[in-house]
């Protein structure tokens, strides 16, 4: 058996059941990214009078410039970065409350409780959201506007910012917060000076995710848009019953990279967070 | 705010460990407050709205307006004819598209873990950076991918795979695709955490008694990854429930899935009470889902990982 003999010096050879993993996960890769390679070709698509095609009929610039003279574009880009930052500031605040709570509340019945609830956030399709905050806000007769769609789109993103930051708190070393208080140290000076620095860094991962996250909410924001509050994905969605213009994927292009930028900043920051014993007592 | 230092609570209950003493102090309001506050804000923007909803889905719809009552006659209306077509249509095609989409992950998943050696970070970022990119762009450009004299059928056409133009827009296996590619890398993760966490050695043990490769693959992997696998159906099968840009964008005007029937209720036909029954019967699905995943990896915690 060549298997069994590969496999019991360790390093064999390229077996073909490996090459072939390694053959799937390249055509996975390539599934994953061909469609984003479309998106930022076809911003350079000239389309036919002004109307994307599925054939490529020649390369243009002028859609960036499109893109960026395309005021009601350019209002619901505006909007989106507005409300994905308030949503994602609401969510790293809540998100951090949470996940601290999920690890280091004294009754475990809290925490099974507060697990249940992190976990049906994550498990109740959003659809079902939208269409419930949108009854929701009807019935009490709150009229839609920006802050209902922040509110809105936030639970989702507590969510993901509360298991971070629950992750990076399963690893906290207890003796330290135990030392800061037999050195005579408050509860919150503790978690001010101690816990917080700490758990910054998943926290700054949490709530960069949920920018993205919130930013790019399609299906929530769709139900509790209003013609002056209208987000970019919204926007774009409606705008396809008239057949995508090409600065659409201008607008998408130049996102996409806004957003593998702040990623990358949030990958920095997990690392950073992965790294035991940055904050110690006394060192600031 | 009462000051009670670690050390009294170790003095009450000499036997116990300085965790067990951390523990057993009493709650401070500190603890009650982090808990609270998260809890409050999801009970008025998140558990408040789905009660609504439950409620509303008893109610008698009238014009664009909702009696309040006690009346099944939504879900009747719900589970039958359109309705019923569109929610068993829905079911199977989120059964159907996880499932797709676990097979696709899984070798993926296995790559990274077990193969991709100092190349797993890199292999994991390249799975995670398309999850970040624009969905509704994404999956625009699979309408132009798809689309008559697109790439796919160039491509096709090349490998002599097909032959002349392609209609896959606006079919079932073009919302397939759209499902299994949007859910992948959702997929991929959590099988990649349980796979990456299978010890070497139990492989090898297994190798060494005499199991094959797919002797082992099957009777040791494979189990283990029981949750991951249950984890990974119901990141992907949950919000393909709900699902209503894909079908909308790939399937075409045939095969209406339920996150549409749903939204044009609301927004179309104003009838509140007959989208809210719609809307429970879809969260009934995903705790049946539920439920079912936990019966997958029941007793899970006595095999010796």
């Amino acid at each position: 058996m060549t298997a069994r003999a590969a496999s019991t010096n360790g390093q064999g050879g390229i077996r073909a059941s490996d090459a072939g993993l390694a053959l799937w996960f390249a055509l996975a890769i390539l599934f994953l990214f061909a469609p984003i390679a479309v998106s930022i070709l076809y911003s350079f698509n000239a389309g036919v009078v002004g109307k994307q095609t599925a054939q490529f009929t020649g390369w243009t610039l002028d859609w960036y410039p499109a893109a960026w003279n395309d005021l009601a574009l350019r209002r619901s880009v505006q909007t989106s970065l507005y409300v994905a930052f308030w949503a994602a500031l609401i969510a790293l605040a809540m998100g951090t409350s949470l996940g601290y709570a999920l690890v280091r509340h004294p009754s475990a019945r809290v925490r099974w409780w507060l697990s249940g609830l992190t976990y049906i956030l994550l498990i109740v399709p959003e659809v079902v959201i939208g269409v419930s905050l949108l009854l929701f806000y009807a019935v009490t007769g709150v009229p839609l506007g920006a802050a209902t769609l922040i509110a809105g789109i936030t639970p989702a993103a507590i969510a993901v910012t509360a298991l971070i930051v629950r992750a990076r708190a399963l690893t906290l070393d207890p003796r330290l917060e135990e030392a800061a208080a037999d050195l005579g140290s408050t509860r919150s000076k503790t978690l001010w000076f101690i816990i917080l620095p700490q758990l910054l860094p998943a926290i700054l991962a949490g709530g960069l995710m949920s920018y993205a996250f919130c930013f790019d909410n399609l299906v929530v924001a769709a139900f509790l848009t209003t013609p002056t509050v209208n987000t970019l994905p919204v926007y774009l969605y409606g705008s396809l019953q008239y057949g995508p213009a090409p600065s659409v994927y201008a607008a998408a292009t130049v996102v996409f990279l806004f957003t593998v930028t702040l990623l990358g900043l949030a990958a920095l920051c997990f690392h950073l967070s992965r790294k035991p014993g940055r904050a110690r007592p006394g060192g600031d | 705010m009462s000051a009670n230092p670690p050390i009294d609570a170790t003095v009450a209950h000499p036997g116990g460990g300085r965790a067990n003493a951390r523990r057993a102090a009493p709650a401070r309001w500190v603890d009650h407050g982090f808990a609270a506050v998260p809890t409050l804000w999801l009970a008025l923007f998140f558990l408040a709205p789905l009660g609504f909803t439950v409620v509303y889905s008893f109610g008698n719809s009238l014009f664009g307006a909702v009696e309040l009552g006690l009346t099944l006659k939504n879900y009747q209306t719900a589970l039958s004819g359109f309705y019923l077509t569109t929610f068993l249509r829905t079911v199977q095609f989120a059964v159907t598209a996880s499932a797709l989409c676990l097979i696709v992950a899984f070798p993926v998943a296995y790559f990274i873990a077990r193969k991709a050696g100092r190349f797993r970070t890199l292999a994991l970022v390249l799975i995670l950076v398309p999850y970040f990119s624009s969905f509704l762009v994404r999956v625009m450009s699979w309408q132009i991918l798809l689309a008559r004299g697109g790439v796919i059928e160039t491509i096709l056409n090349f490998l002599h795979l097909h032959d002349g133009p392609l209609d896959l827009l606006d079919t079932k296996t073009a919302v397939f695709i759209g499902m299994v590619y949007t859910y992948l890398p959702i997929a991929i993760v959590p099988l990649f955490v349980v796979l990456d966490r299978i010890p070497g050695p139990l492989l090898e043990a297994s190798r060494d008694l005499g199991a094959s490769r797919w002797q082992t693959f099957y009777a040791v992997t494979l189990p283990l990854a029981r949750p991951g696998i249950a984890t990974a159906v119901l990141l992907t099968a949950v919000p393909m429930l709900g699902e209503m840009v894909i079908p909308r964008l790939l399937g075409g005007s045939r095969g209406v899935l339920m996150g549409q029937a749903i939204q044009s209720q609301y927004m179309q036909s104003q009838n509140y009470a007959l989208g809210s029954a719609m809307a429970v019967l879809v969260l009934i699905a995903v705790a049946i889902l539920v439920a079912a995943l936990a019966r997958l990896t029941k007793g899970f915690a006595t095999v010796p990982a």
